[in-house]
């Protein structure tokens, strides 16, 4: 049902790398789990009606800074695995082809 | 001191009448840890400053300000944040992560000056249903070494069956509070979406996750719920006492309805069953009206939430990027650090899910899965919620088995899959449901303790506690 190009698309947006050995039972699982949900197509639903989980609904609120605590923003900061001060460091992006 | 027939009020009154001091207490519980934890694996980490906590919960009682939990040792599953301790979700990504603010629940409890024990095993990110899927090993049932302990919230169930806390929170997405409650023989609260604030919980499916207790009794369920229930700034889903209309206990009979047309498939076992069938008789001699209803389309429930769920997955987990915090791999460039980090940090079943979840939503299949179980999901609501016009409790298993063997399941997601299919309607429906220890099932020389699920109308917790309380004799 589901072909390993697929996957190999699936794994890209997802940003996983997958090995040649995980693809191959990916797809068999894939496969497992897809025929099972499929029987949901038999069902007669409006698609319109959207979901309801008991009574949710939107809530604001003002865009205020609440929380300008620098000992919190130093522990934020010491969770990230790759520092440079006060910076959290990553490689650069910009590359030329 | 025993703690092995401990309850909530009990401590609480020993603890006020100075038969023991909160520092004795939570000891005795440490020493229970010790002893074995290492057999069972319900803790992956025990607080060192587990006694401080408990000798200024000491002071609040001295000082007559102690309230039902001051000094109450309880456990916290691995997802829920607590300011400075390890939280890792049972995964390697988040092995060395520290949290950096407290979980709504946690500032609840810890006001009331409950000591915390530890961090619990669990399913990676809440992902499973037997916590198989940590990645720091299984969480062993103390009522057989040889099976699970359910899941995901596998160590809380367990660390109280073992009498290692005298209750624990747990989180449940699709059975993860309920279904190792009924495997450990514990009580195990399910509350109503939007009852207790998800802030500082790891959002695995955001429309369905709900934090809540599992203790020895329902009274400590009721307990730990009033205390870590309400409005939450810090959570936009949460609701009010007046969300919902309030149904008067007492004087009217408690009409309880089962789906009979939805437990005749051969994937029950027996026992459960037989079990079931006995809880009912017990209900209908305390003056329960028993009465059978229809739920027409809740045999789709199952395979709407492993659509709706991975969905909501593959979002959550898209924050896991190895720059903010966690685990980092190297790649050979920004965009393959990613790649290596999410592959070396991520379980099986969570990049099945991912992958899952990002396939329902994607662009040619977004209507025909997605969309569909979304709309399936409102039927199926809209079937229970008519059922409640003509009954004030819907009663199941929690599970359709008692414990399997570690590893039964391991090669089979269906199989595993098929674990949650009487839970999960509570969360499709946002409605509450509690799992209550009902019987044993047999099996050699062990016996395995088997749930009952009630389920009622929104907001309506109250009925679940006075029929569970009234079901296991504790009135």
């Amino acid at each position: 049902m589901i072909t390993t190009k697929e996957l190999k698309h699936l794994a890209e947006l997802s940003r996983i790398k997958l090995t040649e050995t995980d693809k191959k039972s990916l797809v068999s699982e894939f496969d497992s789990i897809l025929n099972y949900v499929n029987r949901l197509k038999k069902v007669k639903v409006s698609l319109d009606a959207g979901a309801r989980v008991g009574a949710v609904r939107n809530i604001t609120r003002s865009d205020d800074v609440i929380n300008t605590n620098m000992k919190d923003r130093a522990q934020l900061l010491n969770e990230a695995p790759n520092r440079e001060g006060d910076f959290i460091a990553v490689k650069k992006i910009i590359a030329l082809e | 001191m025993n703690i092995s027939n401990l309850t909530i009020q009990k401590a609480h009154d020993g603890l006020v009448k100075g038969e023991y001091t909160a520092a004795q207490l939570t000891q005795a519980y440490l020493d229970e840890i010790k002893k074995k934890n290492k057999d069972i694996n319900a803790y992956l980490e025990v607080y060192e400053d587990a006694l401080d906590a408990a000798e200024s919960a000491d002071e609040k009682i001295k000082a007559g300000k102690a309230t039902l939990l001051t000094g109450i040792p309880c456990a916290i599953k691995d997802n829920i944040l607590f300011k400075g301790k390890v939280a890792s979700a049972a995964s390697k990504i988040l092995e060395k992560y520290h949290a950096t603010y407290n979980a709504t629940v946690i500032s609840k409890l810890a006001r009331e000056g409950v000591v915390f024990l530890g961090r619990t095993n669990m399913d990676e990110f809440a992902m499973g249903g037997s916590t198989e899927n940590s990645a720091f090993g299984v969480t062993k049932n103390p009522h057989d070494l040889e099976r699970v302990a359910g899941g995901s919230s596998g160590g809380s169930a367990a660390a109280v069956a073992m009498n290692g806390a005298l209750f624990a929170l747990g989180s449940d997405t699709g059975g993860s509070i309920r279904q190792p409650a009924s495997f450990c023989g514990v009580v195990g609260l399910k509350p109503t979406y939007g009852a207790v604030s998800r802030s500082g919980l790891m959002a695995m499916g955001s429309s369905l996750d709900q934090i809540g207790p599992i203790g020895k009794t329902v009274a400590d369920c009721e307990i730990v719920f009033n205390a870590i229930r309400g409005k939450d700034t810090k959570d936009g889903t949460t609701i009010g006492d007046d969300t919902y209309p309030k149904r008067r206990i007492g004087k009217i009979k408690t009409i309880i309805g089962v789906p009979k047309h939805f437990l005749k498939g051969d994937g029950i076992d027996k026992s459960v069953l037989a079990n079931f069938n006995k809880s009912l008789d017990l209900f209908k001699g305390k003056g329960y009206e028993i009465k059978e209803i229809k739920l027409p389309n809740i045999s789709y429930a199952l395979m709407a939430y492993y659509i709706i769920m991975p969905a909501e997955v593959s979002s959550n987990m898209a924050r896991f990027d190895g720059v903010k915090y966690g685990l980092h791999i190297g790649g050979k460039d920004g965009i393959d650090d990613y790649f290596e980090t999410r592959r070396a940090g991520f379980g099986r079943e969570v990049i099945r899910r991912i992958l899952l979840g990002t396939y329902v939503l994607s662009s040619g299949y977004y209507d025909a899965y997605y969309n569909r179980a979304n709309a399936v999901r409102r039927m199926i609501t809209d079937d229970f919620l008519k059922a409640f016009e003509g009954v004030d409790i819907i009663a199941t298993p929690t599970a359709p088995s008692p414990a399997f063997k570690i590893g039964e399941k391991t090669n089979d997601p269906v199989a595993m899959y098929l674990e949650d299919i009487f839970t999960v309607t509570a969360n499709l429906t946002g409605l509450p449901a509690i799992s209550i220890p009902c019987g044993f099932s047999k099996e050699g020389d062990k016996d395995l303790p088997i749930g009952l699920q009630l389920m009622a109308r929104h907001g309506d917790e109250a009925t679940l506690f006075e029929a569970g309380k009234e079901f296991l004799g504790e009135n």
